[in-house]
This record gives structure tokens, C-alpha cells and sequence, in this order.
């Protein structure tokens, strides 16, 4: 094993943990901030592939974002108006076949991969050749998906606004 | 400056008004405090340097036993009870002396406390005194580790000088009563001695 | 936990493996002179603050403890350390103990990428300030999670603001920040610091070593930027004007009021570090960094650590100034500081660099 096995293993540790505690935790402050460490370690994991701009992007929106978010909202569920939200099981079976079948999918994909190791060196400024690709070849796309964040933008600034009046 | 009427301004102008008015208002703030960064500190260093204290700062009390002619005045004069005062009367054939201001003394103080723990600082105690001798110093650093330090007991009387004031007056007293009895035998009429006769009631409360 | 111990002396054969392979040391090492400069920096910067609001406010400070106090910031942390470290019973044990280790994280991790001199840097990735942004999302997290776990209502309001606020000043923080980029055209700060290298005239602040008509050009928006980035910073640091998550008159200090000892130092530490952070970051991307003001004169690597140090402890003394100057803002102020007047106007600011560096 060499160095960087040990801190793939680490990472992998840290975000299989960190899901399982989101997943199985009876308390959902508790599920919000675990999120922050299987980000975190899939950030690390990003890091190891050499997606440095992958990883930090992830730290940022995820992180930086959406936990932020979703941590303002989830913190104002418990204790302050003294509801416990847990999280129950229902509906075991439907579920169990879902998962399964799911799960299986994954794994069947997982065995069936021909996994290849790719012999170019990896790019080593990502974010300027991403840049790059992102206003030529991909522009479109780009220009799509940004034209649906400012969407939900207006539409989230429509909303707030309509309450005020009414 | 400030007073630019807003109602004459449009939003934009108001808008750029105010920010202009945050940096500019921030800076002449900062610039007060620049200044102040170097003006001399008007804070004295307290243990090390003192301010002298006004002529007439009431602080703790210094009684000058000597001049006290034990009149409980002061003891009654104060609002919190803090001064605790006996006396012993003295006897003709002791000369107790006269204070500074002249006044004769004619009682032993044996028991001259205050306990300055509970002292308000009033003052109420000092202008009764007939010598002057109960003052307001200027010490006020006078911290214990025990509450019962802050009793500051007066008395100059040493326990022997108390029992041998105590012992004249006893003898004293008594003489007196003998020479009152031999004065009532040698009256003509004998109706009560003093000795068997009921004592007047007492007064529920104390005088003062 | 024995379990994980065993686990952990498992793996240290495998390390001790790696150590023999210089790497490892070379990134232990690396990571240590930052720490190092964090603890002393707080000493300074405790004295400092005390200092100076003293000083501003015509008293002198603690004078007994060394000549004029100087050892009172020692004293001080002793003290704290000395404290008895307190979880109150209500609170979520776990994230209450783990809020403070998250939020000097989020704060260190930040260091890495700070260019101390032209030699020496924690990480000389090429995303930079980019990492730093995001590192500093981490601390978000950690304030709420304090916020929340102390569960108490000052605390939480406390780390609700705080998460507004760091939201919301992240994207002034972020622009200003590209305004600097889009001019050297690097986020490394390391790069960053270079290109302004040669001299006063070459910082971006003073529109960068550009052409004359360019440089002129440049210089209303960069200067705009420059105090924009400042202020933001400041924000994010949570310091007056901007100290709404901790307003000790209204709030009770905020997320760390049910803090004390070990770890209310530990967030005392990662604010003061912060607050330089903020400056090294300004300083890099728009006083040169590193380098020296005056050209090639007291320049090389040992003379950047003295110039940034200096240029970044000048920022702390300009917040650690304002803090004692300027009341608190609304929270109202403070939303609309950063949407409707700092955001529109780097809006401009990035447009306008732009178009004068394509021209
Ligand atoms: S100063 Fe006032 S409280 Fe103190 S002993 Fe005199 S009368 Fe009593
Ligand atoms: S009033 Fe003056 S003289 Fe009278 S008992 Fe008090 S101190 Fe002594």
C-alpha cells in the first residue's frame, strides 16, 4: 500500500461513514452535518484523481451552498418548537425491491466495467482548460444550464415577492 | 452638509447620496479616533498614582478617643446602628481630663466600636459630636479578608484601666448608697428603705 | 474508541513506510510554519486590540504584567487554558465539542495557499484563492453547528445570522476577488503577488503594471474593488460593523456564549486568524503581496515575509481601528450593503476590467 492507497482509504472511510450516519441517524441535525463530511471526502477523492477544480467546486456549492441551506432549514425543525422530526421506516417491502434492484444494477455495472487506467498524464491547470471548454465546445450546454439557474432565480425572487404583497 | 432635504433627491441621487455619506461619515470617525489613538490617556494608574480626594470626600471614620466625652450621640444619630458605645461613669476623685475643645470629660469609653462594614458613609455621625472628635478621612483603600477586621474598635482603655474604673465606680456606688442609707437612718422618719422598696416599671423600649 | 486505536496503530507501519519517502515530511513540515505564525500572530494581535482600544479611547490598558502589559496576552491564554472546560447539559455533546475544531479547520485550511513570500507557500495549487473561498465555507458550517448544539436561542440567532451573513458576503468576496484574477489572469496568489512584483506602481490596487492609459483606466475600478473586498472581508470575519453574529449587547456573543476555556480560545484563535487571513488575501491580490513597494530594494524572499506580514498586520490594525470606531450595522444594512450596493457595483467593476483589458 502505498501512500496514496492510505489516503483513499481514509477518504473512503470518512464519506462511507459519514453517508452512513445521514442514512441511519435517528436525528436530522445529526444526518445534516454528516453530509458535510461525505462531501468532504468526496472531495478528497476528487482531489486524488487530480480534479483539484472538481473538488473545490464541490467544497464550494455543496459545502459552501447547499449544506448551508439545508442546515439553516433543518435546524429550525428540532427543538426550538419542540418537534422531534425522525426519520421512520415505512412501506419495508416495496422499498427493500426497489433497493435492491437498484443496488444490483450498480453492482452488475460495477462487474461488468472493463476498469481501464487511463496512461495520459493528468491535464495540470484543470481550471483554465475547463474554462477553455466550457466557452467553446460546451457553450451551449453552459449557456443552457445557466439560462435554468437564473429561471429558478426569478421564479424563487417571484415567490418571496408574491407573499409580501398578499 | 447633512441636511440635504431627500424629498428633493431622486432614488438614484439618494442611493449614491448614501453611500457616499456611509464612507464619508466612516471616515471623519475614524479620523476622531486616530486622533484619540494618540491624545494622552485621562486614566491614572490607579495603585501606583492617586487622585487627590475633594476636601470634604467621606471615607472611612477616624475617631480621636481622646476627645470623645462619650455622649452616645453619634451612636444615635446613625441610621444603621454601626456604632457601639458603652460607658463608665467616672468618679469624682478622678480627674478624666478635658477634651481639645475644652468640654470635661466625665466618662470612661471602655467600648468605642464601628463597624465599618456596614457604614453607609452618611456622615449623619459626625456633625452631633460636641468636640468634633468622630471625622470622615480620606482613607478609602481599607479592603480585609475577614468581615470581621472592618469592626475597628476605638477604645484606648486597656481590660485592667476598665476594671479598675469599673471597681471605683462599684465602690463609689456603694459608698453613695451607704451614705444615703446612714442619711435616711438619721432622718426622723424611716417609711421605706431604698433596699426592699419596689423599683419603678421600666420603659418597654429604649430611650433613644 | 479502542477500537479505532487499534486500527490507527495498524496503519502506522504503512506510514512509516512513507516518512522514509521525503514526501510526507516535506507536507508535515510544510504545514507547520502557518500554525506556527497563527499562535504568534494572536499573541501580537491580542495585545494589539487591547491596545489600541484603550488607546483610542483615552485609557491605557493593562500596564503591570511586563513592561506596559506585554505579557498579559500569555497570561491571558494560561487563564483560558486553566478554565474548566464546560459543556452545558442541554447541549449536543457531540457537535458542541466538535464546532470549534470545524471552525479553526475551515480557517487554517485557508493558510495553505497564502503566499508567506516568494519561497514559501503552504500549497502551491493553482486554484488558490478558489480553494480559499470554499475553505472558508467550512467555517459556516462550524458556526451553526456550534450555534445549534449549544441550544440556546442566543446561539442559534447567533449562528443564523452568521450563516446569512457569510452567505450573502461570499459573493461580493468572490467577485472582488475576480476582478484581481481576470487582471494577472491566475488564482494563484503566489502568481498573483509576481505579476505585481517591481514596485508601488505595479499593485493592482494602483491599476497593475499595465500601459499608462490602461493603468489609469483600471485604477477607479480596481481602487473601488479593493475597498469592496476589504469590507466584505471584514464581514466575513465577523468583526464590527459587522459582528451581528456575536453583538455581545444583544446577543450575548452569539454562537459562543455557552463556550469557555479550551474551546472559546480555540474561537477566539480562528477569529483573530481570520482577520489576517482576510488581510493576506487583500494584500496578495492587490498590495503585491510579498513583494517590496519599492522595486528591487529590500526584496528576496526573506524580505517578503517582513513586507507581507507588515502589509497584512497594517490590514489587522485598519479592522481592529474600524472596530473600535464605527457602531454596529442593522441586520437590514448589512443585507443591503452587500446585495444592493456591493454586488451591483462590482457588477460594474467586472465589466468595466473587462472591457479595458480586451481593449
Ligand atoms: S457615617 Fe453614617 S452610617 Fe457611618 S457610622 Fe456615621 S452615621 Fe453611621
Ligand atoms: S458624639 Fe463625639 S463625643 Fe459623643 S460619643 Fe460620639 S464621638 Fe464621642
Amino acid at each position: 500500500m502505498d501512500l496514496f492507497s492510505v489516503i483513499f482509504y481514509v477518504f473512503a472511510v470518512i464519506t462511507l461513514g459519514a453517508a452512513g450516519i445521514v442514512v441511519f441517524s435517528r436525528n436530522i441535525v445529526h444526518s445534516a452535518f454528516a453530509l458535510l463530511f461525505a462531501f468532504f471526502g468526496v472531495a478528497g477523492i476528487y482531489v486524488l484523481l487530480m480534479a483539484d477544480f472538481l473538488a473545490i467546486t464541490q467544497l464550494m456549492i455543496y459545502v459552501g451552498g447547499i449544506l448551508v441551506l439545508l442546515i439553516f432549514g433543518v435546524m429550525l425543525t428540532q427543538r426550538q418548537i419542540a418537534v422531534d422530526i425522525k426519520t421512520g421506516t415505512i412501506q419495508t417491502i416495496p422499498a427493500l425491491i426497489i433497493v435492491s434492484a437498484l443496488a444490483g444494477t450498480l453492482v452488475g455495472m460495477f462487474w461488468v466495467t472493463v476498469w481501464r487506467t487511463s496512461g495520459i498524464p493528468p491535464v495540470e491547470p484543470t481550471a483554465s482548460k475547463i474554462g477553455e471548454l466550457l466557452l467553446t465546445t460546451y457553450l451551449l450546454p453552459f449557456e443552457v444550464a445557466s439560462v435554468v439557474l437564473l429561471v429558478a432565480l426569478i421564479g424563487a425572487a417571484m415567490i418571496a415577492r408574491r407573499e409580501k404583497k398578499a | 452638509m447633512f441636511d440635504i432635504h431627500y424629498s428633493s433627491l431622486t432614488a438614484v441621487q439618494t442611493y449614491f447620496r448614501n453611500i457616499w455619506l456611509a464612507l464619508y461619515t466612516a471616515l471623519i470617525g475614524m479620523r476622531l479616533t486616530w486622533r484619540h489613538l494618540f491624545t494622552p490617556a485621562v486614566t491614572i494608574q490607579y495603585p501606583d498614582v492617586k487622585l487627590k480626594l475633594p476636601e470634604r470626600a467621606r471615607n472611612r471614620l477616624y475617631v480621636n478617643i481622646d476627645d470623645c466625652i462619650g455622649c452616645d450621640q453619634c451612636s444615635m444619630a446613625c441610621p444603621v446602628d454601626c456604632i457601639t458605645i458603652e460607658t463608665i461613669k467616672g468618679t469624682p476623685d478622678q480627674d478624666l481630663g478635658t477634651t481639645s475643645t475644652g468640654n470635661k470629660k466625665r466618662l470612661h469609653v471602655p467600648v468605642f466600636d464601628i463597624d465599618i462594614a456596614k457604614c453607609c458613609y452618611c456622615g449623619l455621625c459626625v456633625y452631633p459630636c460636641p468636640t468634633e472628635c468622630i471625622v470622615m478621612t480620606d482613607v478609602y483603600e481599607f479592603s480585609e479578608f475577614d468581615r470581621r477586621n472592618l469592626n475597628y474598635h476605638y477604645s484606648a482603655m486597656t481590660p485592667a484601666e476598665i476594671a479598675v474604673a469599673k471597681e471605683k465606680l462599684r465602690k463609689y456606688d456603694e459608698e453613695q448608697a451607704a451614705k444615703k442609707a446612714a442619711a435616711a437612718a438619721a432622718a426622723p422618719k424611716p417609711p421605706a428603705p431604698a433596699a426592699t422598696a419596689t423599683p419603678p416599671p421600666k420603659p418597654e423600649t429604649p430611650p433613644n | 474508541m479502542e477500537e479505532l486505536g487499534k486500527t490507527i496503530l495498524k496503519l502506522i507501519p504503512v506510514i512509516g513506510d512513507q516518512l522514509a519517502d521525503i514526501s510526507v515530511l516535506v507536507f508535515v513540515i510544510g504545514a507547520a510554519p502557518p500554525l506556527i505564525f497563527i499562535l504568534l500572530y494572536a499573541l501580537v494581535t491580542l495585545y494589539t486590540e487591547m491596545k489600541v482600544s484603550a488607546h483610542i479611547q483615552d485609557r491605557v490598558a493593562y500596564m503591570y504584567t511586563g513592561y506596559h502589559g506585554i505579557l498579559q496576552p500569555v497570561a491571558d491564554i494560561l487563564k483560558l487554558i486553566q478554565k474548566e472546560d464546560t459543556v452545558p447539559d442541554s447541549a449536543d455533546k457531540t457537535l458542541f465539542r466538535l464546532a470549534p475544531y470545524l471552525v479553526f479547520i475551515g480557517t487554517y485550511a485557508g493558510f495553505a495557499v497564502i503566499p508567506f513570500s516568494s519561497a514559501y507557500m503552504g500549497s502551491n495549487i493553482n486554484l488558490g484563492v478558489f480553494y480559499l473561498i470554499a475553505a472558508s465555507s467550512i467555517v459556516v458550517i462550524g458556526l451553526l453547528m456550534s450555534g445549534w448544539a449549544s441550544n440556546n436561542k442566543w446561539s442559534l440567532l447567533g449562528a443564523m445570522r452568521s450563516a446569512a451573513q457569510l452567505v450573502s458576503y461570499e459573493v461580493p468576496t468572490a467577485l472582488a476577488v475576480l476582478v484581481a484574477v481576470m487582471i494577472t489572469g491566475s488564482l494563484n496568489l503566489n502568481e498573483v503577488s509576481k505579476f505585481q512584483d517591481g514596485g508601488i506602481q505595479n499593485w493592482i490596487l494602483f491599476g497593475g503594471p499595465m500601459p499608462i492609459t490602461q493603468k489609469l483606466l483600471l485604477l477607479p475600478f480596481t481602487f473601488i474593488t479593493f475597498l469592496i473586498l476589504f469590507l466584505a472581508g471584514m464581514a466575513e470575519v465577523n468583526r464590527t460593523p459587522f459582528d451581528l453574529p456575536e453583538a455581545e449587547s444583544e446577543l450575548v456573543q452569539g454562537f459562543n456564549t455557552e463556550y469557555s476555556g479550551m474551546k472559546f480560545a480555540i474561537f477566539y484563535l480562528a477569529e483573530y486568524a481570520n482577520m489576517f487571513l482576510v488581510s493576506a488575501v487583500a494584500t496578495s491580490l492587490f498590495l503585491g503581496g510579498w513583494s517590496s513597494p519599492f522595486g528591487s530594494f529590500m526584496s528576496g524572499p526573506v524580505w517578503g515575509v517582513f513586507w507581507f506580514v507588515m502589509k497584512g498586520m497594517f490590514f489587522v490594525f485598519v479592522q481592529i481601528w474600524m472596530r473600535w470606531t464605527l457602531p454596529r450595522l442593522r441586520v437590514d444594512q448589512l443585507m443591503y450593503t452587500s446585495w444592493k450596493v456591493m454586488t451591483p457595483f462590482l457588477f460594474v467593476c467586472i465589466f468595466a476590467v473587462g472591457l479595458i483589458l480586451v481593449l
